[in-house]
């Protein structure tokens, strides 16, 4: 009955139903995970073969387009993909991209400095305002939400100040053109940039200790801290690897549109939102990240090129960016409602 | 919506106020087996079982939420009804009332909000806000409850709000003969606290309304309980009154097996090295501890609330601004945060396993490889596959009972969580565990093999500090226990005083200063 157990032993249990290390996947699943990158495959093959869109859609120079277009974008989405994983929305990547953009155009195109220094400061001006909004949210525990969409309306403000509302078009150095439109054996130059950025941001958030931390901080704060973990230390260098990504989408938007306009930047927010969240139902159901935001972009890319090569009208895109985004979190939503209940059986 | 059955067939003898007669749940394997059950007015009756043993399925159906297989009947206040034609609605008319576990409160919001939520507002299209509090101050009087309606919930103490929840489940009803159930009321509830609902309870039960009452307790369960029901594998697997059973009785019909339980150990540790010396630590409302812990030794910390016991924790953690000097193996320790603490091979398993240790929707191998990322770094970075595949193993040592390495955490019930827990910090032996109320909400037989595996880490050389407001925990895991009064080191009682009825009175003795003779 009672009987004195050596300490050190645990009675084997003979029951244990856990399965050998081979994790099996059923179809569902499968079709879970990867449902969106069917789509995109799908829909590619289906504008490629349409009598209506179909030569145009799958064009090189269709397809050079479309790529070189989605580089900034992917850019500014990724810079979002930071401060998201660690349970922050970052509303103020667009403007700090804009507002980057501007830096660099002023700087080498109205005073004339050298190309490298001018990305360099550029590069300094994101991460100095990342490095402050990451002050504010994990130091002063400001809203995010309040603090980054007062920063964007901020340097939308100061930006149309400096620009007058008219744009920067000479004296750009003549190399960020051939970063922005040049290719490499058929490869835009900037798609080869925006494809290096991205696999370092997906090696940091998938195979550093901080981007554990990230997703960490992100589902439970308060427990993170308990494993011995820098909570607002991560949470400061989240905001300053988003700041300082979207300034480099900033150089890149220079490059790509060989001028500094006076727009806040606000519009490139949107579309980066929806990407990342699209790209939180696929793969990892319910978590930001590299791969998913690609896909995701992908999905609307080649959606809105494919209508509006068969004939749609140019209202086209913007309604598909906001429904997707609607799609997106109800999915999203009802991914996580699904899980609660195969619980409570 | 209640009150409104005008048919009152109770012929006032003790006939039941619930009988459950052949319920049976099947989703895609028999959940609950046949289940016959009889609640009695004037009579508290304990539901008890292991987790997935079909409790809460079985409440769920008596509450009407969950349809039962055809064949069963309920009967409700003297009325029967087929299981198919039972519902919610009926739960409701028969005057069958319900307190959760989170007990649904509003914290911010004031208690009478919180009963108009759950009632309706006097008067939904011009809030009459002075006859809301009006009448809700004559329901908690009902209950002996003194408490200003205005007030906001979060402010009562955590019986009290259990009080009040029942005050409010009850709202209305002027008949006696309801069938109040409730699930776990005590989980949470610090021990004297326990004690003053308790007493709650056999208040209701002298008022004539049957209760129903579901913890995972067995102290409660023998100082409360009339009758008793014990559920193993979706059936039953014994009922009586409670005179009919003792402890062990108890838990062998939860397991299904005789317990082995762990036998207290008088080991004396004097002669081993000193793993953990605290001196004149002072911190939050602690006041100068003086504390060795010795290798392969557990000790516990007991205490009434607001003693430190948590407070201890937290500062040899580095969560806590503290005073005083900390040596491990004869080092002293520099420990201004918990990376500090977590560097120095100190682990800390909170109390409040959801909102201070677990990430629910992460996987299980993810919580398992959460504190470090020894065993998966790579040149590249860390490996996920590596950390996934050597969860399952990490799992059998550790006894986690899952499908799947890949399921997320909030699958697992919540003693399987908590061994997750444990094992994120013991597979990588640290020399200090610090354990808050470890096995807290946990099923009998989990809370063994928590034990067990406490027991297993601290005997390859490390050291254990377990706080439990769970005195028979403290009898049966430690070697030594320190009681904590106002913040200071009251008693250390060592080898057979370790003994429930010592370290109660221990706990209640009038505060006097530190004697670190346990003499008593």
């Amino acid at each position: 009955m009672t009987e004195t157990l050596p300490p050190s032993t645990l009675a084997p249990t003979s029951t244990l139903p856990i399965p050998p290390e081979k994790q099996r996947r059923s179809i569902g699943a499968t079709i879970e995970q990867y449902g969106l990158l069917i789509l995109v495959v799908v829909m590619i093959v289906i504008f490629s073969v349409l009598p209506s869109s179909g030569p145009a859609f799958r064009s090189v120079l269709n397809v050079q387009t479309l790529v070189a277009n989605q580089s900034v974008g992917l850019i500014v989405a990724i810079a979002l993909l930071f401060p998201l994983a660690a349970g922050f929305f970052d509303f103020s990547v667009g403007a700090v991209a804009s507002a980057s953009c501007l830096v660099l155009a002023a700087t080498t195109a109205t005073y004339g400095w050298p190309l490298w220094l001018g990305i360099l400061t550029a590069l300094a001006f994101g991460l100095g305002i990342g490095a402050g909004l990451g002050w504010m949210v994990a130091y002063l525990q400001v809203n995010p939400f309040i603090s980054t969409l007062g920063v964007a309306t901020l340097l939308g403000g100061v930006i149309f100040a400096y620009t007058g509302g008219l744009q920067i078009t000479s004296g750009i150095p003549e190399a960020l053109p051939v970063i922005g439109s040049g290719s490499i054996g058929g490869i835009p130059i900037i798609a080869i940039v925006a494809t290096v950025i991205a696999v370092i941001a997906w090696w940091l958030m998938s195979k550093t200790v901080f981007g554990r931390h990230l997703y960490a901080v992100g589902a439970n704060p308060r427990a993170t801290h308990l494993l011995g973990v820098d909570v607002r230390r991560v949470q400061l260098l989240s905001f300053v690897a988003s700041s300082t990504t979207a300034a480099v989408a900033g150089i890149l938007l220079l490059a790509r549109q060989g001028a500094a306009t006076s727009d806040s930047g606000m519009t490139m927010l949107f579309p980066a939102l929806t990407a990342v969240l699209l790209g939180t139902i696929v793969i990892h159901v319910g978590r930001p990240s590299v791969p998913g935001t690609v896909i995701g972009l992908l999905f609307i890319a080649v959606l809105v090129s494919g209508l509006t090569l068969s004939g749609a009208p140019a209202w086209v895109g913007q309604v598909f960016n906001g429904a997707a985004l609607l799609i997106a979190v109800a999915f999203a939503r009802l991914a996580r409602g699904s899980k609660a209940a195969a619980r409570t059986v | 919506m209640s009150s409104g059955s005008p048919t009152l067939t109770r012929t006032g003898g003790p006939e039941p106020v619930l009988r459950v007669t052949g319920l049976s749940k099947t989703y895609a394997t028999t959940v609950v087996r046949d289940v016959t059950l009889d609640i009695r007015p004037g009579r508290i009756h304990a539901l008890l079982g292991g987790n997935g043993s079909g409790k809460s399925t079985l409440l769920k159906m008596i509450a009407g939420v969950v349809p039962a297989d055809p064949g069963g009947t309920l009967t409700v206040q003297g009325r029967s009804y087929d299981s198919r034609e039972y519902g919610a609605a009926g739960a409701a008319a028969g005057g069958l009332r319900f307190v959760h576990q989170d007990l649904g409160l509003v914290d911010p919001l004031s208690i009478a909000e919180n009963f108009a939520l759950a009632s309706g507002y006097p008067r939904p299209l011009w809030v009459d806000d002075r006859a809301l509090v009006a009448d809700t101050t004559r329901e908690l009087a009902r209950h002996g409850l003194p408490f200003d309606a205005r007030m906001p919930v979060g402010a009562l103490r955590p019986s009290d709000r259990t009080r009040v929840a029942i005050a409010r489940a009850l709202r209305g009803a002027d008949q006696t003969g309801l069938t109040l159930v409730l699930d776990e009321p005590t989980a949470s509830l610090p021990l004297a606290e326990v004690t003053s609902l308790l007493n709650s309870l056999r208040a209701l039960r002298e008022a004539g309304h049957g209760i129903v009452f579901v913890t995972h307790r067995l102290g409660e369960v023998l100082a409360v309980a009339d009758d008793v029901t014990i559920l193993r594998d979706g059936a039953v697997a014994a009922s009586g009154p409670v005179s009919d059973f003792d402890e062990q009785r108890i838990l062998t019909e939860i397991a299904g097996h005789a317990p082995q339980r762990l036998v207290a150990d008088t080991r004396d540790f004097a002669g081993e090295p000193v793993v953990l010396a605290v001196r004149d630590l002072s911190a939050g409302p602690l006041r100068g501890i003086d504390l060795d812990l010795h290798a392969g030794e557990i000790v516990g910390v007991a205490g009434l609330v607001g003693s430190g016991r948590s407070s201890m924790l937290r500062a040899l953690f580095g969560d806590l601004p503290s005073q005083g000097e900390v040596h491990l193996h004869g080092r002293q320790l520099q420990i201004r945060s918990s990376a500090d603490a977590v560097a120095a091979g100190i682990a800390l398993v909170p109390e409040d396993r959801l909102r201070e240790a677990a990430f629910p929707e992460f996987a299980i191998w993810e919580n398992l490889s959460a504190a470090s990322t020894k065993g998966f770094r790579r040149w590249y970075g860390l490996s996920a596959r590596a950390a996934r595949h050597a969860a399952p193993a990490i799992m059998r040592d550790f006894r986690v009972r899952a499908h799947s390495a890949v399921a997320a955490l909030s699958s697992l019930s919540g003693g399987n969580q908590q061994k997750v827990i444990l094992a994120r910090w013991m597979q990588h032996s640290p020399s200090v565990l610090l354990l808050d109320e470890p096995t807290q909400g946990v099923d009998a037989v989990a809370r063994d093999e928590i034990h067990r595996l406490v027991r297993r880490s601290v005997d390859a050389g490390a050291t254990a500090l377990v706080v439990s407001s769970d005195i028979e925990e403290l009898e049966q895991l430690c070697h030594s226990v320190v009681v904590l009064q106002e913040g200071r080191v009251a008693t250390r009682l060592r080898g057979h005083d370790v003994h429930s009825d010592t370290i109660i009175a221990a706990m209640q003795q009038a505060p006097h200063p530190a004697e670190p003779d346990p003499g008593m």
